[in-house]
Parts: C-alpha cells; structure tokens; sequence
C-alpha cells in the first residue's frame, strides 16, 4: 500500500520571523502564518472533540505568537510548540496541505 | 531519572554502577546555532539514530500469533545477515522472554539501557523490569511513558531493522509508538477468521491515518495438517488473510500452518526459525521477511527525498 507523495514533507525551514515554509515530497511549496496555525490549532483544547466546533476565540491569541520548536510526529504530522505555553496541537500534513497558503 | 532508569534500578537484580562517560560517547547533536538557525536538525535522539528502519509487527486482534511472528521474523532477517532489534511493546502481556529464553539488561550505557543480546538480536520486554508473574497495571499515561523510553532510552546501537511486536488493538500505546518513532512499515498479522479480520481492519485503517505503509499480510493458523493423513485442515475457515490482502491491495506475504511444534518451540524459548528452520511454518517465516525486504525497499526508493524525524528551534 502506497500513500500519495503529498504527505511527505522533503524540506522545512523558517521562511522570516513569522513564515513557516516548507517543500512537499511531490515537490509543491507551502507556506504558513505561524499565528495562524496558532489560531487554526487542532488540539482538543481548542476544538470540541465531538462536534468538531471551534472552541478557540482566534482574536485572543496576540499577533505576537511564535513557534519556539516545531517537532515532526511519526511520519504523519508535526507538533508546535509556542511562546504562549500552548504545545498541544499534532497539525497532520493532510491539515497543512489544507491550511497552506500555496 | 527516567521511569525506565528507575524501574531498572529497582528491579531485583542489583546493577553495577554506571560506567564513567565512554570516549566515543555520542556527541551532542548539532544544535541550532552550529546547523545554521533556519534549519531543521536531524532527530531520532541517541538511541535510535543508529537504527535504519523501524518496522512494526501489529494486528489489532489479540492471540493471532503477532509475537510468535515477530520473534520468528527477527531470526530470519538475522539469519539473512541483517543486524535486528526486537521490542516487545506488549506491556499488559509480554512474551518475548517466554518465547527466547533472553536475560535481563545488565549494564548502563550513560542515561541508556544497553539491551540484551540473544542470539544476535537485541531485545527489549517490559517483562525485564517486572518479574514475570506479577501483573503489570500501570495507566494509560505511564503506559505511554515506559513504551516511549523503550525507543529512546536503550542503547540499540546500529541496527538495519528494529521490529516493534504491537500490542493488540489500536490505543494509545499504539498511537504513541507510532507518534515516537518514524516507522517504515507495518506487517499486519491475522489469523483467517472474520472476527480477527474484523479487528486488523481497524488497525490497517489506523496506519493509515498515521501514513505507516502497511507491507503486507502474514496469516497465522493457517490450516493443520494432522498426523495421519496429510490433508489440510482449515479449522479457523480458508483464505481469510488473502480475502483482506486483495481488499487492501496488499501482498499475502505468507501462511504460517498450526502447528503444535509453533507453539511447543514459543514454550520453551526455542523459536522455529532458528532452531528448525526446515519446518513449514519456519520456511513461509522465511519466506514472508524476504518478500517485507522487498516491499520496503521498493518504498524507500519512492521515498528517498522524504525527511525523517525533524526539530526545527525557531528563531525569535
């Protein structure tokens, strides 16, 4: 069973002080707004599990938030972690592929 | 102290005291600064860095014969001259002492447990820390914990595979194996009837969602053959692991027959594939971790470019 190239990420660096980039495997480029990943978080903090309903208010995160590290999980996704403390979220590379800006 | 570090310590054998920091210790990793600060470094940590492929054995269902299977596959990828680790990830119901008669660890390698070898294979089972007649009852979170340290805490050294012998189902063990290390396939086991292909199911569907290719399928207990007339007997019903491969589109990487000298040899830690190879069961092993070797290496030849295990520090 093969899975389609898309979910491999080939590179990935800081673009500028608040731009994630990085090249797929298929060799698309992506890049992020890292306060809007914070914004768009999937944990379950920041997401009701069962209705899938938003419970994070994007306008109380501050446009000052940051990544401190960014750690590949599994082979499927990988974990921020911020400046606000908050280091839950797992972003699957189907959720970038969605979330990117290219 | 890490939870591994301390169960080992309280484990009943006493342990020499840790040898001073070797010379040719690992040095640290290339942090952010000397790699340049945009970059990700490379991780995988000491412990697994040395390790070229991660592959999990799983089934989802439980007594299908996953750890007879992992441990016989261990052998025969040894005996096809590859350097092996096995861990035993089963932590309510370990079974890798059992089935090949390994000691415990005995030494320290700085904060790493160096694991001991049978038979050239190095092997990990939580039964190590625990005697074996009492109950493991740790929840979830510790669970989590210990089977996390299993990868990051041993000293497997180098190693071309490093087999991961799942527990059943599809939890958070599970989950957490599969979030720690960067696996390059799963082998899926079953045994042919619908209420075990039901559950292998699932867990072929979980991999999916963590993008672990799955190579194919071994289909345990097969069908016996008795002493007196040679027929196959199909007690668990027929063709249940190629019904599941062909659904799946994967390979039937082989069908291990019942046997009583499969169970015999788990019993008294003497496994098949390295002490009667030329038994049925033991060739379709030998058969089955020849054709997982090819389906990896088709898939790391489509995945070359792909990047493992990263940390990328951001720059403030």
């Amino acid at each position: 069973m093969n899975y389609p190239a898309a979910s491999a990420i080939k590179e990935i660096w800081q673009k500028d002080p608040r731009t994630l980039a990085a090249t797929w495997l298929d060799n698309r480029q992506a890049q992020w707004d890292v306060v809007a990943l914070r914004r768009q978080c999937p944990c379950a903090e920041c997401v009701d599990e069962t209705s899938g309903a938003r419970k994070l208010v994007p306008e109380q995160i501050a446009e000052s938030v940051r990544p401190l590290v960014i750690r590949s999980v599994g082979r499927y996704a990988m974990a921020i972690e911020f400046s606000d403390g908050h280091r839950t979220g797992i972003y699957t590379y189907d959720l970038l592929r969605k979330l990117s800006q290219q | 102290m890490s939870l591994l570090t301390r169960i080992f310590k309280k484990s009943p054998n006493p342990l020499p005291p840790p040898p001073p920091p070797r010379e040719e210790a690992p040095k640290a990793r290339p942090t952010a600064k000397t790699a340049g600060q945009h970059k990700p470094e490379q991780l995988g940590g000491q412990a697994l860095s040395g390790v070229r492929q991660i592959i999990a054995v799983a089934s989802g269902k439980g007594g299908v014969g996953k750890s007879t299977s992992a441990v016989n596959l261990a052998y025969c990828l040894i005996a096809l001259g590859y350097k092996v680790g096995l861990l035993d990830a089963d932590i309510y119901g370990p079974s890798l002492a059992i089935m090949t008669g390994v000691g415990n660890p005995e030494e320290m390698q700085g904060a790493l447990v160096v694991p001991p070898i049978h038979q050239g294979i190095k092997m990990i089972s939580v039964a190590m820390f625990a005697s074996a007649s009492s109950a493991q009852i740790l929840r979830g979170p510790m669970a989590g914990n210990m089977i996390k340290q299993f990868l990051t805490n041993v000293a497997w050294g180098e190693l071309d595979y490093l087999l991961i012998d799942y527990p059943p189902g599809t939890g958070d063990i599970q989950l957490t194996i599969s979030q720690t290390a960067s696996l390059a396939g799963a082998i899926m086991i079953t045994s042919p009837q619908e209420i075990a292909l039901a559950d292998v199911r699932k867990a072929i569907a979980m991999f999916g969602t963590l993008k672990v290719p799955v190579l194919g399928i071994i289909e345990t207990m097969s069908y016996f053959i008795c002493d007196s007339c040679d027929k196959k007997h199909f007690i668990f019903t027929q063709g249940g692991g190629a019904k599941l491969a062909a659904e799946f589109a994967l390979p039937l990487l082989g069908q291990i027959p019942l046997a009583a000298e499969i169970t015999a040899s788990s019993d008294e830690g003497k496994p098949l594939s390295l002490h009667r190879t030329s038994s049925p069961a033991a060739q379709a092993y030998r058969a089955a971790a020849e054709q997982c070797l090819s389906e990896l290496g088709r898939l790391s030849q489509q995945n070359t470019a792909a990047l493992g295990s990263f940390t990328l520090h951001w720059k403030q």
